[in-house]
């Protein structure tokens, strides 16, 4: 048992993830299986409403909200972007995940096997706020002199891609539930640009040839996109063209990759169950419609030097800039190619305690499967999601409340790098089999979304069965 | 015992769902977006040189060549950027000269057309063997006279040597630069 709990401590350091907390182990929802395919579930059957299934938003910014920004306090805007932005750091970070769930459903195949499968859409935007380049373009170089700005800091990945799966719960036996979930993705559009270098410098050179030096050192910045130059090639095309193109490669018109989720819950003793999954190991293979814009090189200036040739009046002066154009176009270069490249899912993982009490006495029906076994569940859950410079952590703790056989809430604090007042709640309904849920993240922040640093709402219905 | 009554949890999630309706946004106002725009101080060298008495010396004759000039074409000043978006311009020229003598600097900015824009004069202060005079000049093109920079595409650099008895022995160094403010 403490070898399975050691298991699970060290799989959700080394991987950890959940943009989605409200609804993992929520046993009678099957998005439930979506963050866990081996969660504990208390339901013989499922069918989505097509289209409204599960509608997911979220979206964040570490750094700068709209008030920030845009306040209605008689200070002038740019005055208060610039210091939104240097009171920001390339750490910093945007991100807005979006999916829609076009089908789902799953049924029981027997008594320890439940097979469940679908088609959601996803949208996944991340970007790390490029503050030196920001910087540079918004202040210039004057107050910056013999700073260097890093091109490093350019980092950000964005994709819209259809997901079809199919998964396996399996109860092993009583006490463990293991699952399984494969992953076709059907790639609609990706870019991509991270591990970039290269820093451009305005050096002070009071002993030089002229007052500044200015330096591009060691520039190589790489932007990936597939999907991309199709669009830009149609000038005239217009936004319902461009949807309606974007929209025809969901289905397996666009670029393919395969993932997998794992997961499992362990009932550690009568009270406490342990949880744990990995949701999108997987790649896409972008090879279609493929551009890639690279830039790099290192070039070093003064400025131009005349050299005083004795030309006669008829003769042409020394094309200098055309010059100093061709040994700037020699040294700092820039390529677009059409190679294939290969992009990782955002691993997500999750690991979860839960304690339960208030035994459940609810009225037993000989035609229901439904088991409940406590009213409530308190528990703890540490989630992240690996992102191009390391793992976005998320830690929360909720009260997880059955009211009666067909009502439930869960209430959570969340604590993340967005706030420290992240306080969830979701809430869930069955009337007869049509089952309706709603879930949203940062209550606190609802009355005034313009100071949020994020907010997050998944809503859906379903009909589900018992029997 | 029920732990949460039945109907005081229903309210609560009406409340719940009426409160995440009602979400909304106050204090801001979206329309200043019309208002943002980025205003980049560029500091750009601009020319150097380092001259000495053989850049003066007439090839044909081996005289003293009291006159030289180049032109260079800066084609960045033709670009949409300068075009539409520079508010102004600070140019700072500076000569160390190590000639005993006087030198009339002129610096000319013309058009595609040769028709000059504008010019900055001055004279360089003589210096001496190990004793180097700095002479600086600034020269700020603001808003109203931004255009003479915009319809400027080279800049001409001119030097004449005041007469004098001493021997024409030295070096001069130039060094130039624009503080460009731009407002997108």
């Amino acid at each position: 048992m403490w070898r399975l709990i050691a298991f699970l401590f060290i799989f959700s350091n080394a991987v950890l993830a959940q943009n989605k907390p409200l609804l993992f182990n929520v046993d009678d929802l099957p998005q439930t299986l979506m963050s866990n395919p081996g969660a504990q579930i208390n339901f013989t059957g499922h069918i989505g409403i097509p289209f409204f299934s599960q509608i997911h938003v979220s979206a964040g910014s570490t750094g700068a909200d709209l008030y920030d920004v845009f306040a209605d306090d008689g200070t002038n805007i740019n005055t208060r972007i610039r210091e939104a932005m240097r009171n920001m750091d390339s750490r910093d970070y945007f991100n807005v995940n979006q999916q829609w769930e076009v089908l789902s459903l799953g049924w029981k195949l027997d008594s320890r096997n439940y097979l469940s499968t679908g088609i959601y859409q996803e949208l996944d935007v991340f970007a790390y706020f490029p503050k030196d380049p920001a910087i540079l373009a918004n202040e210039g170089n004057n107050n910056y002199l013999d700073e260097p700005f890093y091109f490093d800091d350019v980092s950000f990945a964005g994709e819209i891609l259809t997901v079809y799966h199919l998964g396996i719960n399996h109860k092993f036996d009583k006490r463990l539930t293991v699952g399984a979930r494969a992953k076709l993705y059907s790639g609609i559009f990706n870019a991509e640009s991270t591990g970039n270098t290269g820093r451009f410098t305005t050096y002070t050179t009071p002993n030089g040839r002229n007052v500044y030096r200015h330096e591009v050192v060691d520039l190589d910045v790489l932007i990936n996109t597939s999907g991309f130059a199709p669009l830009k090639e149609e000038e005239e095309m217009t936004v319902e063209q461009a949807t309606a193109e974007l929209l025809s490669r969901s289905f397996f018109g666009g670029n393919v990759g395969f993932g997998l989720d794992l997961g499992l819950s362990y009932i550690l003793d009568e009270q406490f169950i342990l949880s744990g999954s990995v949701q999108d190991l997987g790649v896409v293979f972008q090879r279609q419609d493929v551009e890639n814009y690279r830039y790099f090189g290192a070039y070093e200036t003064s400025g131009l030097e005349p050299l005083f040739p004795d030309l006669n009046e008829n003769d042409e002066a020394i094309p200098y800039w055309d010059i100093f154009e061709d040994e700037v176009d020699r040294n700092l270069r820039d390529q677009t190619t059409n190679e294939s490249y290969t992009t990782w899912r955002p691993v997500k993982a999750n690991f979860a305690m839960e304690y339960g009490f208030g035994p459940a006495f609810l009225p037993c029906h000989y035609l229901s499967a439904k088991k409940v076994r406590y009213m409530n569940l308190l528990g703890m859950q540490l989630g992240g999601v690996k992102r191009p410079k390391g793992f976005v952590y998320t830690f929360t703790a909720y009260w997880d409340r059955k009211i009666n056989e067909n009502q439930r809430f869960k209430i959570a604090y969340s604590l993340d790098d967005y706030s420290l007042t992240n306080i969830g709640l979701m809430y869930t309904r069955t009337f007869n089999k049509f089952n309706v849920y709603l879930a949203a993240n940062n209550l606190l922040a609802f009355p005034n979304l313009a100071k949020a640093h994020s907010a997050s709402i998944q809503l859906g219905m379903q009909l589900i069965f018992n029997k | 015992m029920k732990f949460v009554s039945f109907y005081h949890i229903k309210f609560t999630v009406l409340i719940v769902i009426s409160y995440l309706m009602l979400g909304c946004v106050k204090d801001v106002d979206l329309d200043q977006r019309e208002d943002i725009s980025l205003s980049p101080d560029l500091q750009i060298d601009l020319l150097i040189y380092d001259i000495d008495q053989s850049q003066f010396e007439d090839v044909a004759t081996g005289n003293l060549k009291t006159r030289i000039s180049d032109t260079v074409r800066l084609e960045f000043l033709d670009d949409d950027y300068i075009q539409k978006d520079l508010s102004s311009v600070d140019f700072y020229f500076r000569h160390i000269n190590t000639f005993p003598r006087a030198i009339d600097s002129r610096i000319r900015f013309l058009s595609e057309a040769n028709t000059e824009q504008f010019t900055v004069n001055y004279v360089i202060k003589p210096g001496a063997s190990g004793n180097p005079i700095t002479t600086e000049r600034s020269e700020l093109i603001d808003e109203t006279r931004i255009n003479l920079v915009r319809r400027s595409i080279k800049m001409v650099v001119e030097l004449e040597v005041q007469p004098g008895t001493a021997a024409f022995e030295g070096d001069l160094n130039f060094a130039s630069k624009g503080f460009f403010s731009f407002e997108f």
